[in-house]
């Protein structure tokens, strides 16, 4: 399948997180572009997987500018400066807002329904009210949430909050979207409602770019073009150390191994070492 | 067998057993009052003399006593809500946050020392029952308000962050308007307190009318059907005041499940 690498969407150099005096996160340093195919639209899809503990969540705290690093920073495109054309993408620090961030218990605002937030989420938009409401109409539709529309996160069940969630950031935010651990607890209605959201933010612009975390190593070969496998490094003699950094990257498009529809051996092989890798740290 | 469930604990009863339970109840105390009451010598009145003793409440004007009571509990409450919600909204700004805890722990003050104070101050008898209640309303409505403040968990802030909201959008939507059911529950909850300080304070404080007044009357008439009445009357009222501050909060605020 070919593809193209143009401007860099997501730089990360020396990043490190320190909570209370303790490192948490170390050394982290990665670079994503922009992925081109010719007749489609395509955007990103990065995971990251690690074991329970090594720093996932904290990077992504970082990835979207909640916390603010020890060192390091976090590049992202200025999308106030691009016009759709290549290579007018500029980066700049992340802070936050810049980038969409779903966490892991889907939180939304209590007070409001279903409709509510996500015209509260485009409130900076330069629509007319008219046309608020119609994209509003049309995503509702298309992710299942008409029946919902006038009802609060506390009458909403798992999946329809976890839709909310992500369309809520979808509508409110620039085109980075970082999810963490959006399949767990999740049936496998649930889980192929989620796929099909990640297929239409793929789909809906080239600059998209979601980035997620999951214990699901096979679902992540599966959805993922790049995979980061987090966990403590290994020292010198042989120890591990008890800060979490980038250990193993996997460009799936590279290796020929993205945008398929089933997985096959070499699918397989590579879920073998990421998990090897992840129980070694 | 029906009632050896009621006997087993985490049992979840059908209503109409619940109910059949606390008829018993009602009946099982109203005739233990009547049959304790019946002898001689007796600490507690007979349901006739506490009949009586509210008659003589109403000749006294215990109408009057009662909305003047809720009167001052309303302005009290206001007052002391406005100035709690402002001191705990700010709280989150750091440079703030001294003031608004230092105001919670002024709960430990003595009631002497602050009216003392008071009294040099305000002459007006009402006057002065409001704002000795208002201060003491005040430091527990901080107290309980500074908890819901910080029961917030953070991904809620974050949530909002990541929406591009400002810091004082966060404070907006998330602390004041996404917690406004529980301002009203506060309210009910610490409304307990309040409810019983109130009557102190009118009854200490007298001259404006209100129903402590008509528990300091109650010394002088030693008539212990009245006292029973009064004590009787006050809970009511008290617990009417709660059953609709959480009506209204039902029917305010659907996403409210507390
Ligand atoms: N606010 C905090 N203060 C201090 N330490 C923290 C804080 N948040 C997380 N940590 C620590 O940072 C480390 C990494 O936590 P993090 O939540 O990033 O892990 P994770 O990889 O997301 O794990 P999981 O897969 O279980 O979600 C843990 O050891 C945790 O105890
Ligand atoms: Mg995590």
């Amino acid at each position: 399948m070919s593809y193209e690498s143009k401007d860099v969407i997501l730089q990360v150099e020396n990043l490190s997180v320190v909570y209370d005096g303790k490192t948490i996160i170390k050394d982290i340093n990665l670079v994503e572009k922009d992925t081109q195919r010719a007749g489609k639209i395509q955007g990103q899809t990065i995971a990251f997987v690690g074991r329970s503990g090594r720093g996932k969540s904290t990077l992504f705290r970082a990835l979207t500018g909640m916390i603010e690093p020890a060192t390091g920073k976090v590049l992202v495109p200025d999308i106030s400066k691009y016009n759709g054309e290549a290579h007018t993408i500029a980066l700049k620090e992340v802070h936050e807002g810049d980038v969409g961030f779903v966490d892991q218990k889907y939180t939304l605002f209590r007070h409001k329904t279903v409709y509510q937030a996500l015209h509260y989420a485009m409130r900076h938009a330069k629509l007319s009210e008219k046309e608020k409401k119609e994209k509003i109409d049309q995503h509702l539709a298309e992710w299942g949430l008409e029946k919902v529309r006038n009802q609060y996160p506390n009458e909403l069940s798992g999946g329809q909050r976890q839709r909310t969630a992500i369309l809520e950031q979808l509508l409110g935010t620039g085109t980075m979207m970082v999810l963490d651990e959006p399949f767990s607890g999740l049936d496998v209605g649930n889980i192929q409602n989620v796929k099909q959201a990640f297929e239409l933010v793929n789909a809906s612009h080239e600059l998209n770019t979601l980035i997620f975390s999951s214990h699901d190593i096979e679902l992540t070969v599966e959805l993922a073009d790049s995979i980061y496998v987090v966990g403590y490094p290994a020292l010198d003699n042989g120890q591990r150390t008890n800060y979490g950094t980038v250990l193993q990257h996997f460009d799936l498009k590279k290796m020929g191994l993205a945008w398929k529809d089933e997985l096959n051996g070499d699918h397989l092989d590579l879920i073998k070492t990421i998990k090897k890798t992840m129980l070694d740290s | 067998m029906e009632i050896k469930k009621w006997f087993r604990p985490f049992e979840q009863l059908q209503m109409e057993q619940r109910l059949s339970i606390l008829t018993i109840w009602i009946v099982g105390v109203g005739a233990y009052w009547f049959a304790v009451t019946s002898g001689e010598k007796r600490l507690f009145p007979p349901p006739v003399k506490v009949w009586e003793g509210l008659q003589a409440l109403f000749n006294e004007g215990l109408v009057h006593h009662i909305a003047s009571s809720l009167g001052l509990c309303l302005q009290a409450t206001l007052i002391s809500i406005v100035f709690s919600l402002v001191v705990a909204y700010l709280s989150p700004v750091p440079f703030l946050r001294p003031v608004a805890v230092a105001l919670s722990r002024m709960r430990y003050l003595p009631l002497t020392g602050i009216t003392f104070y008071l009294a040099i101050v305000v002459s007006n008898a009402r006057a002065m029952q409001v704002w000795v209640l208002v201060i003491f309303m005040s430091l527990y409505f901080i107290t309980s308000l500074l908890g819901v403040v910080k029961d917030i968990p953070q991904e809620e802030i974050d949530h909002a962050r990541s929406l591009k909201c400002t810091r004082w959008e966060v404070l907006w939507e998330v602390v004041i308007k996404g917690r406004f059911d529980y301002v009203l529950d506060v309210l009910r909850q610490n409304l307990a307190i309040v409810w019983m300080m109130l009557v102190t304070v009118e009854s200490i404080l007298v001259g404006a009318g209100g129903l402590g007044v008509l528990i300091k009357n109650s010394d002088r008439f030693m008539n212990h059907g009245r006292i029973v009445a009064l004590q009787l009357v006050i809970l009511f009222v008290g617990l009417g005041i709660d059953l609709f501050i959480n009506y209204v909060r039902k029917l305010l605020f659907r996403y409210s499940k507390i």
